[in-house]
């Protein structure tokens, strides 16, 4: 029953936000209804990592470890994010416009609605569906601010996942086509799995990739990711943390879970497709880093670099190597987000999005400076941060199954990027400022939402508590062996 | 038996005319240079797939082919291009796009190549249907698709790029309707709603795009690089 | 046998007779259609005839091509009416003369001629339309090729009779999707061939606009009315090859007997007629393509042929 709370909270809050109650009210029935989603999928997160399957309409909506995992990941950001927004809406983007700050958290909860929609959904046409949802509840989101690039990446956005999901969408009637060939079975991902031995592997393989394309070009994969660092920057800072943080990364999900069903097929090689794809995006994301002159663009290239490594983990294959993954799921999500937190007050601070145009931040705005040094360390993959741990399972795991010419690239690529992201970043929080600039006070949700999303970052990084460990262990076994 | 051999025939031969014509009409979409014919092929191209839905509800006597012909007639038909006259001004149908990426005569060479293409992909996975009406959707769907993506990489004017999308989404469900006949309605219903919904927010973008930088020619947009 | 010769110069005699009747009905049609009252029907005949009557002005800087032409122009239809079914569904006594690629070829040659000709007065317009009718005959021709390719894969020969034996008489074949296909490529190349609208204006006397009717711009007298009749010959034949050949075989003879075949002949003038009416349909409610655009117009002919082959060779 939980999950059908879930799914209804959202949407209940989207509408409730378009009420002209006052300025603090669509805020406010926002960061509370987020609040719910929160505790909702944390309950339904602890229930399945005890291992039991957390079901609310049998074979439509259940969700087992993974997608539990995936749900808590999009409910913490959403809750951080809806904090973050109430002060940098009001500041920045629409100072004195209530109509279109409510409008902007109707949207909000809506696009809320779709992630959440992803892993709950467990036929696999709705889970297409929801994926669909994600981005044309997001479009009017990535173009709020209305400048002219803000629509040009909106528009680079929908074309191109649109596109995407037109090609996943015959990869999906074409698994349909495979179950129903070897039989009744339901068209869930668990069904499908136990339907994948009697599927024909040309047909799994065409499904496959058209699937692999399709959502790939959602998820940001080299090379149909050229819309994600457009559409990743011109967003508001706190619809960027949860494109960038969550959305991809349920995409991902999306394609993973995939692969227990492709196992059936060794034919395919399913996982040298995942090595390949991911090494591109990494490698291709950690040389784009280098040029790069827009920070919040900084990080969107470090989005696709970190789905990359996610893809490569799957690929790497073995208990070991899926853990790394679905641990990399859940620190880049969460850094990810931290970072453009970072970025916006930086934002709110400077006023610019350039990265030569700031300098010396440590001087102008010492609470902005030390977010964004925190988020540059911690999505770089410096210890003692959550990512480094995830980043060397993932090694670990590689280089203990023998593939080192796979695991030796993915270091490289790594520490490429590592430098890529913390050089700018280093130039931008120290050095002169260049003319003096007014120092301005970030507002107190920016900051309690820097602390609070710091948190679990660092946390991770030191300690994973027992039931998360179980949580990402369960979804790790649902990739396959 | 043999008067049912014969509708079977019979009935696949005019699935197949449904998309040979389907075929042409994803041609025409590359080569169309007005917008507003481009607009007019997409309906052509609709009504041909709930003709094929139709065919095959008929043969498989299933009322959720029948349905499925309904919905797409209501919904690409009727309702999305009212959407996209109503949410984009009429001026913009008016126009031509003097300049595509390529001309149009090498368009239409390649869009041959990714016919034959889309057949050739097609082919190993035929020999799995029974039926002979995957042996037509199929190939047509998969070319409808690779089609569509052509044209929305090829043109620079905002609306046949939405059209080119929405004709993939077609192409897709071409193919759909023979190799999935019995998709849960839910799901048909929900992906109809979804491509309702592309056409809106692309309608509606389109719209906040003419208003804010002056022109639809969102091909020449490219602002946002790296130098 | 004596049968069959008997009926091909029946067939010859009605293509020649009745080939001015169809320009008439087309002209009357399209008048018709645009709410004018149009020509008689039967105004070609009285042109053809009253050009007889007249006399001929050749010029002086003309070589032989010019006085040969006309003749040629009205011969070459003639020829290639002997090898295709005009009223009867079985091959007569010159079928096996010619296949429908030796037709093609002989049609082509009636239009190289007249090319020269019109190359050959030393007038300005001469040339530059006949460069014009150069261009989309040869941009045509490949998709002239394409057809007669696709038609004659399936069955298996070029004989116009046998194809259509192969072809079209299996009333099933007429909704492949390769058949309609090949019906839309052969209505565009009709359209070009016989310069209607879009392809070029039939009825425009501006010269520096003329493609086809350039091609009879010089001559007078005899000469201009062997360049007609011979014009509406072709366009006969071309209508012939398309409805007998590739579309609706229905109407004609079966049985070798006079009455049959005469038959034919108001049948052969219904499907003629019903074609036309889609023909000034089409070309009422198309502007004329300006002359780049026409190799997009042929290129779109193109795909389609190509696209018939390949889903016919696909078996689809």
């Amino acid at each position: 029953m939980e999950l059908i709370y879930l799914l209804i909270t959202p949407a209940l809050a989207a509408g409730l936000c378009l009420i002209p109650a006052g300025k603090k009210w669509a805020p406010a029935v926002t960061i509370l209804g987020t609040l719910a989603t929160l505790i909702l999928s944390w309950g339904a997160a602890l229930r399945t990592a005890r291992g039991e399957e957390v079901v609310a309409l049998a074979n439509w909506i259940s969700c087992d470890s993974f997608g539990a995992l995936m749900a808590l990941l999009v409910a913490f950001v959403g809750f951080t994010a809806a904090i973050f927004s109430w002060g940098y809406m009001e500041r920045i983007v629409a100072p004195n416009n209530p109509g279109k700050i409510r409008r902007y958290y109707a949207r909000y909860n809506l696009f809320l609605l779709s992630m959440l929609a992803v892993p709950i959904f467990s036929q696999v046409a709705l889970v297409w569906i929801a994926v669909e949802l994600t981005t044309l509840l997001s479009v009017f989101l990535v173009s709020f601010e209305n400048t002219p690039e803000a629509l040009e990446a909106a528009w680079k956005y929908v074309v191109l996942t649109c596109m995407g999901a037109a090609f996943a969408l015959l990869g999906v009637l074409m698994l349909y086509w495979g179950m129903s060939v070897s039989g009744p079975a339901p068209f869930t991902w668990a069904g499908l799995t136990g339907a994948s031995t009697r599927v024909p592997p040309a047909l799994l393989q065409a499904a496959f990739l058209l699937i692999l394309i399709g959502f790939g070009t959602k998820a940001g994969l080299v090379p149909l990711h050229t819309w994600l660092p457009d559409a990743h920057s011109q967003a508001p800072s706190p619809v960027c943390a949860l494109l960038s943080g969550v959305e991809t990364t349920t995409i991902l999900y999306a394609i993973l879970r995939l692969l227990p069903i492709l196992k059936a097929a060794p034919a395919i090689h399913a996982e040298k497709w995942f090595l390949t794809f991911g090494l591109l995006s990494v490698g291709a994301a950690a040389f784009l880093l280098i040029q790069v002159k827009d920070y919040k663009r900084l990080f969107a290239f470090s989005t696709v670099e970190h789905m990359g490594i996610i893809l490569v983990a799957a690929g790497l294959g073995g208990s070991a190597a899926h853990y790394g993954a679905t641990l990399q799921m859940v620190s880049h999500a969460l850094s990810k987000s931290f970072c453009f937190f970072a970025a916006g007050s930086t934002l709110l601070a400077v006023r610019s999005r350039d990265i030569s145009a700031v300098r010396g931040l440590i001087r102008t705005s010492p609470v902005a400076a030390v977010a964004l040094l925190l988020g540059g360390l911690a999505i770089a993959g410096a210890p003692p941060f959550a990512v480094f741990l995830s980043e060397i399972s993932i090694l670990k795991a590689g280089l203990a199954s023998g593939q080192y010419l796979t695991t030796g690239l993915l270091a490289v690529f790594i520490v490429i990027a590592f430098c890529g992201i913390l050089f700018p970043i280093n130039r931008m929080v120290f050095g002169n400022p260049g003319e003096p600039s007014r120092n301005r006070v970030l507002g107190a949700t920016s900051v309690i939402t820097l602390v609070l999303a710091a948190i679990p970052i660092l946390l991770f990084g030191l300690y994973i508590p027992e039931p998360l460990h179980e949580l990402l262990r369960l979804a790790a076994v649902s990739l396959g062996r | 038996m043999a008067e049912l051999n014969m509708t079977l025939s019979v009935l696949t031969k005019l699935d197949a005319l449904a998309g040979g014509l389907f075929l042409l009409t994803a041609f025409g979409l590359v080569a169309m240079r007005q917008v507003l014919a481009s607009l007019n092929l997409f309906v052509l191209q609709s009504i041909l797939l709930a003709a094929s839905a139709f065919i095959l509800g008929h043969q498989h006597d299933s009322i959720h082919l029948y349905a499925v012909a309904g919905i797409t007639l209501a919904i690409k038909a009727v309702l999305i291009p009212w959407l996209l006259r109503r949410t984009i001004s009429q001026e913009i149908y008016a126009r031509r796009e003097i300049s595509q990426v390529l001309n149009i005569p090498t368009s239409l060479l390649l869009s041959v190549a990714l016919m034959i293409l889309a057949y050739f992909i097609a082919s190993p996975l035929l020999s799995l249907g029974h039926e002979p009406f995957i042996k037509v959707n199929l190939p047509i769907g998969l070319a409808g698709l690779l089609l569509g993506a052509y044209m929305v990489m090829v043109r620079r004017e905002a609306v046949p790029q939405v059209i080119g999308i929405l004709a993939m989404e077609n192409g897709a469900f071409f193919a759909g309707v023979a190799i999935a006949p019995d998709l849960p309605l839910i799901a048909e219903l929900a992906a109809a709603f979804d491509v309702l919904i592309i056409a809106l927010v692309m309608g509606l973008l389109t719209r906040r795009i003419h208003e804010r930088v002056g022109t639809t020619a969102v091909g020449r947009m490219t602002s946002l690089k790296e130098e | 046998m004596a049968n069959r010769i008997f009926f091909n110069v029946i067939q010859v005699l009605v293509v020649m007779a009745l080939a001015p009747l169809v320009k008439g009905i087309l002209n009357r049609l399209k008048e018709n259609l645009q709410s004018k009252r149009g020509p008689s029907i039967f105004q070609p005949y009285r042109d053809i005839w009253k050009l007889f009557h007249k006399d001929e002005v050749v010029s002086e800087q003309s070589s032989w091509i010019f006085r040969f032409t006309p003749y040629v122009v009205f011969v070459t239809p003639i020829f290639v009416a002997l090898l295709i079914p005009v009223l009867t569904g079985y091959p007569l006594f010159f079928a096996f003369m010619g296949d429908m690629l030796g037709g093609g070829f002989i049609l082509a040659l009636g239009g190289f001629f007249a090319t020269l000709a019109a190359v050959d007065t030393a007038n300005p317009y001469g040339p530059m339309g006949a460069s014009r009718t150069r261009m989309v005959g040869f941009l045509a021709e490949p998709v002239f090729m394409i057809v007669f390719f696709t038609v004659s894969f399936v069955a298996g020969s070029t004989i116009p009779y046998i194809v259509h034996k192969h072809w079209v008489t299996p009333l099933a074949n007429f909704f492949e999707p390769s058949h309609v296909l090949l019906m839309l490529a052969f209505v565009m190349l009709i359209i070009a061939e016989g310069g209607r609208i879009p392809v070029d204006n039939p009825s425009g006397h501006f010269e520096l606009a003329m493609i086809d009717e350039s091609k009879g711009l010089e001559y007078s007298g005899r000469g201009a009315a062997l360049m007609k009749w011979g014009g509406s010959m072709k366009f006969f034949v071309l209508l012939c090859i398309f409805l007998n050949v590739l579309v609706a075989p229905w109407g004609l003879a079966r049985g070798e007997t006079l009455g049959e075949v005469l038959l034919a002949i108001p049948l052969v003038l219904v499907k003629i007629f019903v074609f036309i009416l889609i023909l000034t349909v089409i070309e009422s409610s198309f502007a004329k393509l300006r002359l780049f655009r026409i190799t997009e117009f042929l290129g779109a002919a193109f795909i389609t042929s190509v696209a018939a082959m390949i889903s016919r060779l696909l078996e689809i």
